[in-house]
């Protein structure tokens, strides 16, 4: 059960990948366009939802493409988001939520790449890597907590939005529009950075080793090293897609560091397909948006009602939803094994 | 010829059993050396010993003159040590190509030179027609001969197979042997061979060393070794 869960879903994503560009061109064109359209509440939500696809993206590019599950994915988010929240108190000549930002890329890439080194050098693989992630779940949850002088404990913390600067001029956040003009290239911008990594000969090693480590291993590359490399990659996006989340909800809590939030994000990633960084995004995405949905019209049974779409997706598909689409256009194998 | 590779005492202890007894062994540049015992003879540990998967209890391990007794397995991939695993181990859910294109990754060189390197590999182990198909679809005797071509374009220099010719056919052994007797004439390559099937080593023309009970019983031509009557009885198990 866990080997399945940990290891490998059915298609082949050759054609995935080739047919996915289309689809993304689209989609990132139609969000473009949404504001003109729609109403005031869509476009304050819909950047909430792109920056927990940023977050699903950093899970997929890990899980999907380097067979490595992580529930540790929201302690970077939740790191970057009170990051952001502790800059406000900075007074800097730069401004400070642009050092905040710097600073949880690079406080989330180095955490992960810390534990990645010590964990992968040591051979900590699947199931046991998962635990000690969702330890640091646990552990960032509880800091937080503990922590009540700087983070504001269970009250958590307030956080104004941000500011753009670029020398003297200087653009309000406050404001939904500019904000979501401001996340949507970011997202974007994540998106084409983690397909460019795929292509890359660090990409190719990697998913040489979500297949079969120990022949990569034998062919002479150092696994652990690649390995860390994903996660610190993977960790540094968390951290970017807390501190952006941080400052657009203007408020950062301990729950958002919380199994039940790294759980969410493992589900996003599985339902909208984890070996296709679009589908890992709108996974995220549609889900949050069916979530909120349900909130509204049964706050009772919205959880049960997710979970069941969760188990169904799942047992129609493997590979998500992506994945389900990616086999239409996926090369056929032949009917009988020639040779 | 010179010397590629060389172990001196080479043993491995398995709590109370010894699987390997101090074997010294010598393989040339461009040798083929089939390596042949009964069951429980050593041969597989002997090999993972040479390839760093299994850490020696005592002796040394030379490639090319250097010690590399105490090297990981990436770092002797990296010299040109290739280990190809008993069952096939490829990336099944990639193509071909794609499989031949990361294991040329693994040392520094350009695309152009790369790309060189796979359509020569599809076209030594006969797999071309194949290269865009997913390796899930190959035969099971395709698969080792593309874990061999992966070995080719990481541009191994001394090929480690352990039983490379285990559940093929007839006619896929055959083709098999020709194919490293290819790899050694042609290219160079050196190669130690696991093996139990006769009509294989007999097609190999290649000397013999027989392992029996973790030492090296003899080392001889496949005639010589065929005729030994030590070999004929550790075989029918009198030994």
């Amino acid at each position: 059960m866990t080997r399945s869960i940990v290891a490998r879903p059915g298609a082949a994503n050759a054609g995935l990948l080739r047919s996915e560009t289309a689809v993304a061109v689209v989609v990132f064109f139609a969000l473009a366009l949404l504001p003109g359209v729609a109403s005031g509440y869509v476009v304050y939500i819909v950047p909430q939802y792109l920056l927990y696809g940023m977050l699903a993206m950093s899970l997929a590019l890990l899980w999907g493409f380097g067979g490595i599950l992580s529930f540790g994915q929201a302690a970077f988010f939740a790191l970057g988001a009170y990051a952001m929240g502790l800059a406000q108190h900075w007074d800097m000549a730069v401004n400070p939520a642009y050092v905040a930002l710097l600073i949880s890329i690079a406080v989330g890439g180095a955490l992960a790449g810390v534990v990645g080194y010590f964990l992968f050098s040591a051979g900590v693989r699947d199931v046991y890597f998962v635990l000690v992630t969702l330890a640091l779940s646990i552990m960032t949850e509880q800091i937080t907590i503990s922590q009540s002088d700087i983070t504001g404990g269970y009250n958590g913390m307030f956080i104004p939005r941000m500011s753009l600067t670029f020398g003297d001029a200087s653009l309000d956040l406050s404001d939904d529009v500019p904000m979501y003009y401001t996340i949507l290239p970011l997202t974007i911008g994540i998106y084409a950075l983690l397909r460019w990594v795929l292509a890359s000969r660090f990409g190719k090693v990697l998913i040489g080793i979500r297949e079969n480590e120990d022949r990569v291993l034998s062919l002479g590359f150092r696994t652990p090293l690649y390995k860390t490399a994903a996660f610190a990659i993977s960790g540094a996006i968390a951290g970017l897609a807390g501190a952006l989340y941080g400052t657009h909800a203007s408020f950062v809590s301990p729950s958002l560091a919380g199994v039940l939030f790294s759980t969410q994000v493992v589900v996003w990633v599985a339902i909208g397909g984890r070996e296709s960084l679009l589908g890992s995004l709108l996974g995220a995405v549609g889900v949050a948006a069916l979530s909120n949905y349900l909130t509204a019209i049964t706050p009772e049974y919205w959880q049960l009602v997710l979970g069941i779409v969760f188990v169904l997706v799942i047992m129609a598909f493997r590979g998500g939803v992506a994945g389900a689409l990616g086999g239409l256009t996926a090369p056929r194998r032949p009917e009988t094994e020639s040779g | 010829m010179a010397e590629l590779l060389r172990t001196a005492g080479l043993s491995k202890r398995f709590r109370g059993l010894i699987a390997n007894d101090a074997i010294d062994f010598a393989l040339q540049s461009g040798e083929v050396r089939c390596v042949i015992g009964p069951n429980g003879a050593g041969k597989t540990t002997f090999i993972s010993m040479i390839s760093g998967h299994q850490t020696p209890s005592a002796g040394r391990i030379f490639f090319r003159g250097r010690d590399v007794t105490g090297s990981s397995v990436t770092a002797r991939a990296q010299m040109g040590i290739a280990r190809k695993f008993q069952t096939p181990s490829v990336f099944d859910r990639l193509s071909l190509h794609a499989n031949l294109e990361l294991a040329s990754l693994g040392k520094r060189s350009t695309a152009a030179e790369r790309q060189t390197r796979i359509t020569e590999v599809l076209d030594i182990t006969r797999l071309a027609p194949f290269r865009h198909l997913p390796a899930s679809v190959l035969s099971h005797g395709q698969r080792q001969w593309l874990e061999v071509g992966m070995l080719l374009a990481n541009r191994a220099e001394l090929l480690l197979l352990d039983e490379p010719t285990a559940g093929m056919t007839a006619e896929e052994t055959h083709a098999t042997a020709l194919l490293i007797r290819r790899l050694a004439d042609a290219h160079h390559l050196s190669v130690i061979i696991i093996e139990h099937d006769i009509a294989f080593i007999r097609d190999l023309k290649a000397p013999v060393t027989v392992l029996h009970l973790g030492r090296v019983l003899m080392s001889d031509s496949f005639d010589a070794v065929a005729e030994n009557e030590q070999v004929r009885s550790v075989y029918l198990g009198q030994g």
